[in-house]
């Protein structure tokens, strides 16, 4: 193939750029456009009212509670609280986050099928890409903005508490790009599903494989990957009556073992874990995430998970101080859990990309061009 | 556009289109429901591609130079809908900017095309408060942001009011006088028939030629066919045939309310106005009894009724 600069060919080169081709105008259009459509519908800023009602008043209920539960105005545990108080905000973000999002974008290509519009638009010189990213752009935009009036409510846990303030950069961060993905997974939908009502749930399920399926798969599969093996165990001596000094010693024993090191990623795609492992609550201790710091707990947890069963038991039940430290876990796992879920957002950018694209071949069922 | 199929599932909504729309010439597609005139309309804005056969657009092939071809056709779909929320103006703004047109010219084009379809005084209002009339003249301004060469409208006028009809009108004779190739769709034959210079049939998905006598004589032949009524048909046509000229008898079934018996009508071909006039004075001069003669209307009608019959 040679290069020639007249337009006439239609070589394989100029056919892509037809299609992928992306300029920072196409996309900047089509966003303002979206933005434009759904902003000035006053629904939305009322949703954004409610969410921020319902945000403030669960924080402030939950501070209660935590005050009410664990008493006293003890300094010491105020920033034990200021820790739980954090976790459960940006839990609550988060859920909310990801129950608000697939509405945002899993309307957006069958929507404007149906109401005529996307046609027109298609007939234009934007390519299919700046269509199918300026949408992504203008919904996830929408829900950046719900992030955003999140926000005081996770300063507010931050300043009750000793978590680092950039532990909310990074979970502003991670939840944005988390929803990113959900708006483009919505998008694909919405381009593979002819009725809105049809790809709105499909992307629930999609979230919900990640939050509810692929836990719950992890736990079931748990035995599979459990076998019986040979393991060291720090062990109390047999031969120890129960009185008098003992030193505990290393044998090998039978034990079941589970590996999750083969299933860890099961866990690692999950929303909730992505943003507590990546939130960066301090480790206070060797033994982990401070109490309260359910964010560093889930860390903790999922991040002995990965790296499967320890090379030693502790069963020195007396004096377990005395096991020989090993090295403590600290391989993160949330940048493949954010890597997964973005693929899975690109992987629904491509299918609208390749559905937007005109002149059609093959129309799916059900649906007209215009 | 040549032998262009398309079908779709196990319906052949296309099967076989052949024609030619002239640059500078107002083109009616005319077919009943269904026959494909959409679908034919999608082909050529580049949103679908042909089984068969190819098409061209402005000298392109919107399939494989899409882009290309896409600027230079501007399409008006039968069923659209607008951006409720935006403004008529915000409308026109986004489709300048999809086009790629520069800022600067995009608010000046703009500017005009709402002053075009009379929109200047709606430019700030929401396209929701719009009427269906005024939102299909939106439509039209929309499909004519970028100055397309070649214009496919889906039955444009569905909507209208008379007073945007004649508007219309004019609008796509300048468009045609311009250079513009415009090809109209609709069943509403009377209407078409005041705006249009040639006509393609289309009946089940495929062209037929327009029947003898019928629509589609170039301009430049000004032989126009006029509709002769007199109080005596008898002594009209004997008239006519003395003088040699070749008529057929109207189709109206009934005669006028009001006509003396044995009055009637013809048809015949008259060479433009000047011919009518003659035929005037001749025929008076003749004793022959005229009531009116006016050039006739609903020839595309009858050209479309006669379709029909053969296709029974």
């Amino acid at each position: 193939m040679t290069t020639t600069l007249d337009e006439s060919p239609s070589t394989e080169t100029t056919r892509a750029r037809d299609v992928w081709g992306l300029s920072a105008h196409g996309v900047r259009t089509v966003a303002a456009l979206e933005l434009r459509q759904r902003v000035r519908s006053t629904r939305w800023v009322v949703a954004l009212i409610v969410w921020v009602v319902v945000i403030g008043a669960i924080t402030v209920l939950i501070s209660g509670a935590i005050g009410q539960l664990f008493g006293t105005s003890d300094s010491s545990l105020s920033d034990e609280h200021g820790a739980l108080l954090y976790s459960a905000v940006v839990f609550l973000v988060l859920g909310l986050g990801l129950l608000v999002t697939p509405t945002l974008s899993s309307t957006s290509v069958n929507g404007d099928r149906a109401a005529g519009t996307l046609a027109t638009l298609q007939v234009t010189l934007l390519t299919p890409a700046e269509i199918a990213f300026g949408k992504v752009l203008a919904s996830w935009v929408a829900a950046c903005a719900f992030l955003v009036a999140s926000t005081p409510f996770l300063a507010f846990a931050i300043a009750t508490g000793s978590t680092p303030w950039v532990s909310l950069l990074r979970v502003v961060l991670i939840v944005s790009l988390l929803l990113a993905s959900v708006c483009a997974i919505g998008l694909g939908m919405s381009a593979l599903v002819a009725r809105g009502a049809g790809s709105t749930v499909l992307t629930f399920v999609v979230v919900a494989a990640t939050t509810f399926l692929a836990p719950l798969l992890f736990g079931l599969t748990y035995p599979a990957v459990s076998h019986d093996e040979q393991v060291q165990v720090w062990s109390m001596p047999a031969s120890w009556t129960g009185e008098g000094d003992m030193t505990c010693e290393w044998t090998t024993q039978q034990r079941s073992v589970g590996h999750t090191e083969r299933t860890w990623w099961l866990l690692a795609i999950n929303p909730f874990v992505i943003t507590a492992d990546g939130a960066g609550t301090p480790a206070s201790s060797s033994q982990g995430a401070s109490d309260g710091d359910a964010l560093g707990g889930l860390r903790d947890v999922v991040r002995q998970v990965r790296s499967g069963p320890t090379a030693g038991l502790n069963e020195c039940w007396n004096d377990p101080d005395s096991f020989p430290s090993q090295d403590a876990v600290t391989a993160p796992v949330w940048p493949w859990g954010l890597a997964a879920n973005l693929l899975l957002g690109a992987a629904g950018l491509v299918v609208a990309i390749r559905r937007l694209t005109v002149p059609r071949r093959t129309l799916p069922r059900g649906t007209r061009v215009a | 556009m040549r032998g262009v199929r398309r079908a779709f599932g196990t319906v052949q909504a296309l099967d076989g289109v052949t024609f030619d729309a002239r640059p500078g010439a107002v083109t009616a597609l005319v077919g009943p429901n269904g026959c494909g005139k959409t679908t034919l309309l999608l082909v050529l804005a580049g949103l679908l591609v042909p089984d068969s056969g190819e098409a061209r657009v402005a000298g392109l092939d919107p399939v494989t130079q899409g882009p290309s071809a896409r600027a230079r056709t501007g399409w008006m779909p039968d069923a659209f809908g607008t951006w409720d929320s935006l403004t008529a103006r915000e409308v026109l703004t986004t489709f300048a900017a999809a086009y790629r047109m520069p800022g600067g010219r995009s608010r000046a084009r703009v500017d005009e095309l709402l002053a075009t379809v009379h929109l200047s005084e709606y430019a700030q209002r929401p396209a929701s408060v719009l009427s269906r009339g005024q939102k299909q003249r939106l439509g039209l301004a929309r499909a004519l942001v970028h100055e397309p060469q070649v214009l496919l409208l889906d039955e444009p006028a569905s909507g209208l009011d008379p007073r945007s009809r004649v508007d219309l009108r004019l609008l796509l004779r300048r468009l045609a006088d311009e250079g513009c190739t415009v090809l109209v769709s609709s069943h509403v034959l009377t209407e078409l028939e005041e705006m249009c210079d040639d006509a393609v049939f289309l009946s089940r998905g495929r062209t037929i030629d327009a029947p003898a006598g019928g629509f589609g004589s170039a301009p430049g032949d000004s032989r126009r066919t006029y509709h002769v009524r007199a109080l005596s048909f008898a002594t009209l046509t004997g008239w006519l045939t003395s003088v040699g000229a070749a008529w057929r008898p109207d189709d109206e079934a009934a005669a006028t309310v009001g006509d003396p018996p044995g009055a009637g009508g013809v048809h015949l071909e008259v060479a433009g106005d000047e011919g009518a006039a003659t035929l005037v004075r001749d025929a008076v001069a003749a004793g022959v009894p005229l009531v009116s003669i006016a050039p006739a209307t609903g020839a595309l009608e009858r050209a479309y009724l006669a379709l029909e019959e053969e296709r029974r």
